[in-house]
């Protein structure tokens, strides 16, 4: 069959016209002058997350049930599933494709799902082979430092991270309190790390215990030590006893000191260190009040957690700011002005005046002062440049500095979980290309999802393996015609009563049916989930399927480049290109 | 997203000669792998007479009988006639017609062999034109469409005939309405028709990329439109009295549907609206008659 037909006389012709073979050999592909190809896009979730998820996927092996998969989907660029799923958040909702549709997906809960249930499924991480002959060293235990330590120990290099305080992971166990992280997660992903064969040695400080000079042995060095240091109001009576700064406060908590403060607090600031402290001292059983400069509108915190504060009765008085902290021992006097708010400043907010003569005094037992936090780096040496409050760091993460490489709140301005996370990947895929004479500027372009900053390190470390494509899936590459609308599922809360009881923790993680009705919500942007619309709509038969398995495959022999399951296909996952004449 | 189930045989090989984009390739490759191997299918003169090819080809996988373009329902009351003769009752007779095949030319044969009740499985593809002899008007041309014969200065003055309404009135057990759209609709129809004696009618709606102006990639798009706006509504009618309509919860102006076919990028706002209520009318009918 498939073969032209040709009577060399007429005694070969059959006796009525009936038909002898088949049509096959009309290769209707020459027809063609458009060709559809199957083609891995990334969904602008992915694109948005700066730890690098690999959303779309670790979505559609959760959907699937496969929870094992998709925790080590996501663990493929970041370790800390658990910790974002709670903390982070979340951009990659608000640049969600079905925020355009009805409610964008819960990912963090997704995230947090899957980073609870599968490790009950799943054994520990291994170790990642044998180590190359090369040391990195690690300044700090933060979420930056130990992403580039389990990085590097997959790049099989021998890691040593070093940490000034007793316990590791950084602002992850001293800033933010356990009602939001509870700490045996923490733990758990820290030692998933170390397995690896990371070495964490805590207690040694750099600049203190340790200088630059005295890391020689090691071939790069790591700088992610954070944003420790308290900004101050520069106000009159601020260092006196009974005034602290949010983060001292919070690490003493979180260290479990007992500190004295007696009943009334007062807190300045209006971002999340002073959210987190307001909350924390609900829970000590105290009264907080917030004191904020400006209006609601222009507070820093995060929204949800304002709202979280206020159920807790944290209360917050707006427009209001202390110029002079009153009485030196015992109970505070706070001197503030009140305030109007006059034209932007340069961040896009509305800039405080004092209203003259308008002084008021508040009175509290103990005042917090959370300003804000900036780095502290004297252990810097020459040739480590810092700028506006940060040290400067080249596209690849380098320094000034041959071999030292800095990232995480220390090297950046966006300071949070996330991308202190992909600065440490950033950091790792660099001093691997710096450590094997490799352009890493290069390799970070290479490697970005979308257009950056984002950065996955999959196919750097699976080298033939898919790459993530430039082409990031907008809401009208879609076809909605298959699918309804569904309500977005979240996590629950603990009723307010029982929270304000002590640290455990707020939310809790989605159940089993939750999460995968969750996870079925995900469009898939990009990514091919075998729907099979391509196969039910060719008209040609061109989508192969061998032995009833789904090919991606086109074939071009008879495939005439109609487009239908370009068209067709719910997520964007076929490409049409013009046929090259 | 359910996944579209659809049988895995393949009656339709390739190397066929549809248009790029055809809807009734889709409507054939999925109506033969509902009906499988065992039918017999006439072919009265449309497209479908071209499109498998030439002789002595053909990419059909089942027994086709060409047949002249008057007479698809009167050759297969012939066909089943003798497969009776040879006490083959488990071969299925079916016609594959266009529209200008059965609401023009062929409707007498077609109320004839209905009338009789002859046990045959008539499909009508309609794709609303004389399109395998290059777009001329029937009465299947929607209202105020451009085709060859109704040119843009005069587009099609009548709305377009309801062949339902005329084969429910001849008592036949089954008459349904189906499109490419929805797959799993068009096989659940051809399957229960194949389980039910005497005459049966699908009026199958496959748009057409050239002779509706419209890009070929629309074509899946466009026929899923036309039930969300309600121009061909989804339904079954069994023994010419029981209605069931396979309601669309996504229901769009009529408009959404025209905008995208060039045969209407003449109408006017006015004859949007005429349109409307063209649609509106007939679908109020049809939920009268489904009432009673
Ligand atoms: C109260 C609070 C709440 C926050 N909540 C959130 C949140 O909900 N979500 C979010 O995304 N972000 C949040 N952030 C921001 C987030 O915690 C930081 O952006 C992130 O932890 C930065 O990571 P990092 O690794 O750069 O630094 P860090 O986490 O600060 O870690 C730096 C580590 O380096 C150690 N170190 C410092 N100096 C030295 C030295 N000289 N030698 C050795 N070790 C040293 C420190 O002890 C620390 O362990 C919060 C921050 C604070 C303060
Ligand atoms: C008696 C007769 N008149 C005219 C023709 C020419 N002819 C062949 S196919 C066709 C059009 C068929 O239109 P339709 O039934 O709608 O099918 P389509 O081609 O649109 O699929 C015509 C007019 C013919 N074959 N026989
Ligand atoms: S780390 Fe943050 S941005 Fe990335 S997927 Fe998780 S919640 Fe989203
Ligand atoms: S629908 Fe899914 S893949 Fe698409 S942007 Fe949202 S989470 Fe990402
Ligand atoms: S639907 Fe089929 S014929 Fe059309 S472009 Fe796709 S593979 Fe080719
Ligand atoms: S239509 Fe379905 S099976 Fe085909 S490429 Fe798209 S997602 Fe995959
Ligand atoms: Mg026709």
């Amino acid at each position: 069959m498939g073969k032209q037909i040709t009577f060399k006389r007429e005694s070969e012709m059959p006796m009525i016209s009936v038909s002898l073979g088949d049509m096959e050999w009309n290769k209707t592909g020459a027809w063609r002058t458009q060709r559809p190809f199957y083609e891995e896009k990334t969904p602008p979730c992915s694109a948005a997350c700066p730890a690098g998820n690999d959303i779309s996927g670790f979505i559609l092996k959760t959907a699937k049930g496969d929870w094992e998969g998709a925790w080590n989907l996501i663990r493929e660029e970041n370790p800390f599933p658990g910790v974002c799923g709670r903390v982070c958040f979340h951009p990659c909702e608000s640049k969600c494709n079905r925020g355009s549709f009805d409610e964008p997906i819960a990912i963090h809960a997704l995230e947090r799902f899957v980073a609870d249930f599968a490790p009950r499924l799943s054994k520990k991480t291994g170790k990642a082979g044998e180590k190359r002959k090369e040391k990195v060293a690690i300044i700090g235990s933060g979420p930056a430092g130990m992403s580039s330590a389990y990085h590097l120990a997959r790049l099989r290099y021998d890691v040593t991270v070093f940490e000034s305080f007793p316990l590791a992971g950084g602002m992850l166990r001293m800033g933010i309190p356990s009602y939001r992280l509870p700490r045996d997660v923490l733990d758990r992903e820290l030692s998933n790390i170390e397995a690896l064969g990371v070495e964490i040695r805590t207690g040694i400080s750099l600049g203190e215990h340790l200088k630059l000079e005295d890391l020689k042995d090691y071939q790069a060095i790591f700088l992610s030590t954070g944003a420790h240091r308290s900004r101050g109001l520069h106000i009159q009576g601020e260092k006196e006893k009974g005034v602290l700064s949010g983060l001292d406060l919070l690490k003493k908590m979180n260290l479990s000191k007992r500190i004295k403060m007696g009943e009334k607090i007062a807190i300045i600031g209006g971002g999340n260190t002073a959210i987190d402290v307001a909350r924390s001292v609900i829970r000590l059983g105290k009264k907080a009040t917030i004191l904020y400069r400006r209006s609601r509108e222009e507070m820093p915190a995060f929204e949800d957690e304002i709202l979280e504060a206020l159920e807790e009765g944290v209360k917050i008085r707006y427009l209001v700011n202390p110029i002079r902290v009153g009485q030196k021992d015992g109970p505070k006097r706070l001197e503030c002005l009140r305030m109007e708010l006059s034209e932007k400043d340069e961040s896009g907010r509305r800039r405080p005046v004092p209203i003259p003569h308008s002084n008021l005094f508040i009175d509290a037992d103990y005042v917090v002062i959370a300003a804000g936090e900036e780095i502290g780096a004297s252990f810097l040496p020459e040739g480590a440049e810092k700028r506006e409050g940060i040290v400067l760091t080249r596209r690849d993460g380098s320094t000034g500095i041959k071999g030292v490489f800095a990232g995480g709140d220390l090297a950046s301005n966006q300071r949070t979980v996330a991308h202190a996370i992909g600065s440490g990947k950033k950091a790792a895929m660099a001093i691997d290309a710096f450590l094997q004479g490799k352009d890493a500027e290069e390799v970070i372009i290479q490697h970005l999802i979308g257009e950056g900053p984002s950065l996955s390190i999959f196919g750097y470390l699976h080298p033939g393996e898919r790459l993530r494509n430039p082409h990031v899936v907008t809401f009208e590459e879609l076809n909605m015609d298959y699918f309804e609308p569904a309500k977005r599922q979240g996590e629950s809360k603990s009723a307010v009563k029982e929270r304000i009881k002590g640290f455990n923790e707020v939310s809790s993680t989605l159940s089993e049916g939750v999460a995968l009705e969750e996870a079925e919500r995900c469009f898939g942007c990009g990514t091919c989930n075998e729907c099979e619309n391509c196969y039910v709509f060719c008209p040609d038969g061109s989508i192969l399927k061998r032995e009833e398995l789904f090919s991606h495959q086109v074939d071009y022999d008879y495939c005439k480049g109609c487009g239908i399951c370009f068209t067709e296909c719910p997520r964007g996952a076929i490409s049409l290109k013009e046929e090259a004449k | 997203m359910k996944k579209i189930e659809i049988p895995p045989e393949e009656n339709l090989g390739h190397g066929h000669l549809a248009c790029a984009g055809c809807g009734a390739a889709v409507a054939m490759r999925l109506t033969l792998k509902a009906l499988g191997e065992k039918t017999v299918m006439v072919f009265p003169a449309s497209c479908w007479s071209i499109v498998p090819g030439f002789w002595p080809y053909s990419s059909y996988r089942i027994t086709a009988v060409h047949a002249g373009f008057v007479t698809g329902a009167a050759t297969a009351s012939g066909v089943r006639a003798a497969l009776d003769v040879r006490g083959d009752d488990e071969t299925l007779v079916a016609v594959w017609a266009g529209d200008g095949g059965t609401f023009d030319i062929g409707l007498q044969a077609l109320s004839g062999a209905a009338e009789r009740n002859e046990d045959l499985l008539y499909i009508c593809n309609d794709n609303e034109g004389y399109m395998n002899t290059g777009t001329q008007r029937s009465s299947a041309t929607p209202l105020l469409a451009w085709t060859t014969t109704t040119p843009v200065m005069q587009p099609k003055e009548n709305p377009k005939k309801d062949i339902m309404a005329i084969m429910a009135d001849h008592h036949i057990p089954y008459a349904a309405t189906a499109t490419i759209a929805y797959p799993e609709d068009l096989i659940r129809k051809l399957e229960k028709a194949k389980g039910i004696q005497g005459t049966r009618f699908i009026h199958l709606f496959s748009p057409c990329p050239p002779g509706w102006r419209m890009p070929s990639e629309q074509t899946i798009k466009i026929s899923r439109l036309a039930v969300r706006s309600r121009i061909f509504p989804l339904y079954e009618i069994e023994n010419g009295r029981t209605y069931t309509i396979q309601e669309e919860s996504h229901v769009v102006p009529v408009k959404e549907y025209l905008k995208l076919q060039g045969r209407f990028s003449h109408l006017t706002e006015k004859d949007i609206e005429t349109t409307q209520r063209n649609v509106d009318d007939t679908w109020e009918r049809l939920q009268r008659r489904a009432r009673c």
